[in-house]
């Protein structure tokens, strides 16, 4: 076993855990975060999928030793508050984009990641962003939701000069 | 006293489609269990609805929802009759109560497309019942007429008062009696049936809040791994633990239905050490047994005298040239993106689950056996599905996780690793048909046919007559069924001997496979193989022909069909022989779980490379109670039968599957999802399927696209370009 620090969903967490234990795992039974989802333990389907310092990773398969001194981000904590989601989730929601929802927390997540490099995805781009598998068949959805996002986070940014934090200052 | 009778028992065994007709009446002479969720000083008009104290609605949800939609369906089958939102209305998932049972299959279960279908009138009733009683319970206490008092929006409105919450009425409707035939709202005055609506479970499912079976934990919980026998159908001989026991937080490691279970303190020191574990195995009865035996067998079986399913006209009309041409179907893994798994309590006088499943009845009667309790002790903790497609029909997970809770004290939650559940599913079985037609004189005299396929009922009647038979009847009894259930398993040859062309003499015939293989209804069941088929065959037919692929198929079917209305409006919204340059059209259109679908797949080859642009889908369910849903799922079918019809199947060497992850069992991927549109046949007839009917259409109209472009007749799926 060896203490683990890194920063999840803004909290600091220090965990005695064997270094190579899948940073899925350590979210889900130690930090009882479930929203992040098992679904193949290979990296391939992307269920998993969380943020490490803002980039997407397939936590199934990345050993929590190298999430070291990390800022990581699951999909509890990616909406602003309790009551307000974030442009991707409500966009997803509106457009009832999940069926069974099992793997919408990564494809979210993979969403989320994309809008912050690639605000304006092309078809091309959201081909090659979004590769979770979805069971169900979502895709459809996922593209027109990936691109109704980011034009709401677009529109939005335009009208908010002032970042969110500055305000409550 | 209960009575079973053999002969309706037989006579309804019809298409499972997803599952089990079993006319078997359980009256029997013990009292019904409570209604499910009961809360105390609730009314409670009937197992499906409460309204508790502070005036909430609480809706039962009788159904899994898996994704189908029937968790926003049915609730709004109750809000409709009840003059309330949707979003009002508190959704749990029901617990087991015989009310709960589908008239069909006479067993609480979520399969064969019938969530909607059959629980049409019985839930709008159980609202319209509670809406009746609210009413006369405010007139009685306000003093009013019945016409003075009204539901709206969750509240009732009585003239001359402000709104009263339901939770004021529950004293006096108590005190009157339960109505039982309330009158139903008319269609026409819908203001939430047939109306586009956001799914009710949406916002859980994008904020990472919806519980799944493996997001369930209780205190003192451990997680359990088990290796199982490679080889299909095999079992543990001798196995070495101390490389596995040596893992950190392992806490047992034994063996367990004829594989090993290792108990540890989480999913990860488990699942090293199951890898760790040294195994020997029995290889068990299909030892040697490979893709490429399975397709001689097969082929052998062809040549064997056939069952007879269906004969229609007359055998003196066969004439002409006979044109035969055979098809092939691999075996196909449901791989639901959460892999099974089971949180199970064992305790003294109480087996508690936390799971999902498609069969919280038949999950009841199989841990009651395994464990050898009373039915009553068993507590289905339903949850939302990461998927089912009918792999959540077999409860197998589920006593895995019982017996390994029994042998170690602990709540254990059972986990599928990916690799488990590709290579230990109850397979879409592989199958090969052979059809035949005789032409004469540019017409089609005869059309018949042969296929050999597995019974699935066959295999797992066995286990659902666990949840069905009463259980004064000895054991040995459901397990014979099995061997005379294989020669009336209408799955082997729905939508192959029953559909509705129309030629001068049809027959068809069945082979049963009597495979150990494990077999398992997936998704649209036998109609997933059938389908492709039949269609792909009237395919062939109208080209040898020289017809028109839709001409041929209208002119053979009935004109005031759902098959033909569905078609006739997928020609004429897919631009039928007006493809871009470059791009060619199939079609196909069947009949399944009571409703029609027809589709036109516009697709593109380069070199071996088939790219599907576009799928326009009609659909004929009836009324479409949510309309976007009807459309998710026609979407939804539409990419799981792409996925079977381009991507890999299952094979096997040895006894073994040879496949283990998405690596090699891939899935269609967002960027090969075509554009897909869906026109939705306006009716007002009663709900029909729509979770499954979107599928068998697509694999042929796909298969008859790729030989428009290459003048290629491709019999097997998946398809393969040489």
């Amino acid at each position: 076993m060896a203490v683990t620090t890194f920063t999840l969903n803004g909290q600091q967490q220090r965990l005695d855990v064997e270094p190579d234990t899948p940073l899925l795992w350590v979210i889900r039974e130690a930090c009882e975060l479930t929203g992040t989802k098992f679904g193949c333990g290979r990296g391939l389907c992307g269920a998993c999928t969380v943020h490490l310092d803002g980039y997407p990773v397939r936590s199934c398969s990345f050993p929590v030793s190298l999430a070291e001194g990390k800022t990581i981000t699951t999909i509890e904590g990616i909406a602003p508050s309790e009551e307000e989601l974030h442009p991707v989730q409500q966009v997803w929601m509106e457009q009832s984009v999940p069926q069974c929802g099992y793997c919408q927390s990564g494809q979210i997540m993979a969403a989320v990641a994309l809008l912050k490099q690639n605000p304006e995805p092309s078809d091309d781009a959201i081909d090659s962003a979004m590769s979770n598998i979805c069971r169900c068949g979502t895709y459809p959805r996922i593209r027109t939701a990936v691109k109704e996002a980011a034009q709401r986070i677009q529109s939005a940014s335009m009208v908010t000069i002032v970042e969110p934090q500055e305000a409550a200052l | 006293m209960t009575t079973l009778s053999r002969r309706s028992f037989f006579k309804q065994s019809a298409a499972l489609g997803g599952g089990i007709a079993v006319a078997i009446h359980l009256g029997g002479c013990g009292s019904e269990p409570v209604y499910p969720g009961d809360r105390e000083n609730a009314l409670q008009p009937n197992a499906y609805l409460q309204v508790t104290p502070d005036g909430k609605v609480v809706f039962q949800l009788p159904r899994a929802e898996m994704g189908q939609g029937v968790y926003t369906g049915l609730t709004t089958l109750a809000a409709e009759e009840l003059n309330m939102p949707a979003e009002q209305i508190v959704v749990e998932h029901a617990y087991y109560h015989p009310e709960f049972r589908d008239p069909e299959f006479q067993m609480m279960m979520t399969g064969g497309s019938v969530s909607l279908r059959n629980n049409f009138m019985p839930i709008r009733q159980a609202a319209a019942n509670l809406r009746a009683w609210l009413r006369a319970a405010a007139a009685q206490q306000y003093k009013v007429s019945l016409d003075a008092v009204e539901l709206s929006n969750g509240q009732v409105l009585v003239e001359g008062r402000e709104p009263v919450g339901f939770g004021e009425l529950i004293e006096t409707a108590n005190s009157l009696p339960v109505p039982e035939k309330a009158p139903l709202k008319s269609p026409a005055d819908f203001s939430q049936i047939g109306r586009h609506s956001v799914r009710l479970d949406a916002r859980d499912k994008v904020t990472g809040s919806a519980r799944f079976g493996i997001d369930c934990t209780v205190p003192g919980t451990r997680t359990a791994v088990m290796r199982r026998c490679p080889h299909l159908g095999g079992r543990v001989k001798s196995f070495d633990a101390s490389a596995a026991k040596a893992v950190k937080g392992v806490e047992a490691v034994f063996e367990v239905n004829g594989g090993v279970a290792v108990v540890a303190s989480g999913y990860w020191p488990a699942r090293k050490a199951a890898d760790a574990l040294d195994i020997q195995w029995d290889k068990g009865p299909l030892a040697g047994l490979d893709d490429n035996t399975l397709r001689q067998r097969h082929e052998k079986l062809l040549q064997s005298e056939g069952r007879q399913v269906a004969e229609v006209g007359d055998a003196e009309a066969v004439a002409g040239e006979r044109m035969t041409a055979r098809y092939r179907v691999p075996m196909l893994s449901h791989s639901p993106m959460e892999p099974p798994n089971a949180l199970v309590q064992v305790s003294e006088n109480r087996v508690e689950v936390w799971t999902g499943t498609q069969v919280p009845d038949t999950a009841i009667g199989v841990v009651a056996a395994a464990l050898e309790r009373p039915r009553e002790q068993i507590i289905v903790h339903n949850q939302m599905l990461g998927g089912g497609f009918g792999r959540r029909l077999v409860p197998d997970y589920i006593v895995e996780g019982a017996r390994i809770s029994a042998r170690t004290g602990h709540p254990i939650k059972l986990v599928w690793s990916r690799e488990d559940d590709i290579q230990h599913d109850y397979y879409r079985p592989a199958a090969m048909a052979e059809l035949s037609a005789t032409v004469d004189n540019g017409k089609v005299t005869s059309f018949s046919g042969k296929t050999v396929v597995p019974s699935i009922m066959g295999q797992i009647m066995p286990m659902f007559a666990e949840a069905a038979m009463p259980e004064w009847l000895p054991p040995a009894i459901p397990r014979s069924l099995a061997g005379l259930l294989k020669h009336v398993d209408t799955s082997m040859t729905e939508g192959l001997g029953d559909t509705n062309y129309q030629f001068p003499y049809k027959k068809m015939e069945t082979v049963h496979d009597d495979t150990p293989i494990p077999v398992g209804f997936w998704r649209s069941v036998g109609h997933s193989q059938n389908a492709f088929f039949t269609e792909s065959f009237i395919d062939e037919l109208a080209h040898r022909l020289g017809q028109d692929p839709v001409e041929f198929r209208l002119m053979h079917m009935p004109h005031d069909s759902r098959r033909y209305r569905a078609l006739k409006l997928v020609a004429e919204k897919a631009g039928w022989g007006r493809p871009t340059p470059g791009q060619f059209q199939g079609v196909a259109a069947h009949d399944a779980f009571h409703s029609s679908v027809a589709q036109v797949v516009t697709a593109s080859v380069e070199g071996t490379n088939i790219r599907v642009h576009k799928v326009v889908c009609a659909v004929d369910c009836g009324l479409a109670v949510n309309p976007d849903i009807v459309i998710a799922q026609m979407e939804s079918a539409i990419v799981f039968g792409l996925t079977a019809a381009l991507k890999a199947g299952i094979t096997l060497e040895d006894g073994k599957v040879k496949q283990s992850n998405f690596h090699d069992y891939p899935m269609l991927s967002l960027a090969e999802t075509p554009e897909i549109e869906v026109h939705i046949v306006p009716s007002t007839d009663a709900p029909t399927g729509v979770g499954e009917p979107g599928l068998p259409p697509v694999a042929p109209a796909l298969a008859n696209a790729v030989f428009a472009a290459t003048g290629q007749r491709l019999r097997e799926l998946p398809l393969r370009l040489g």
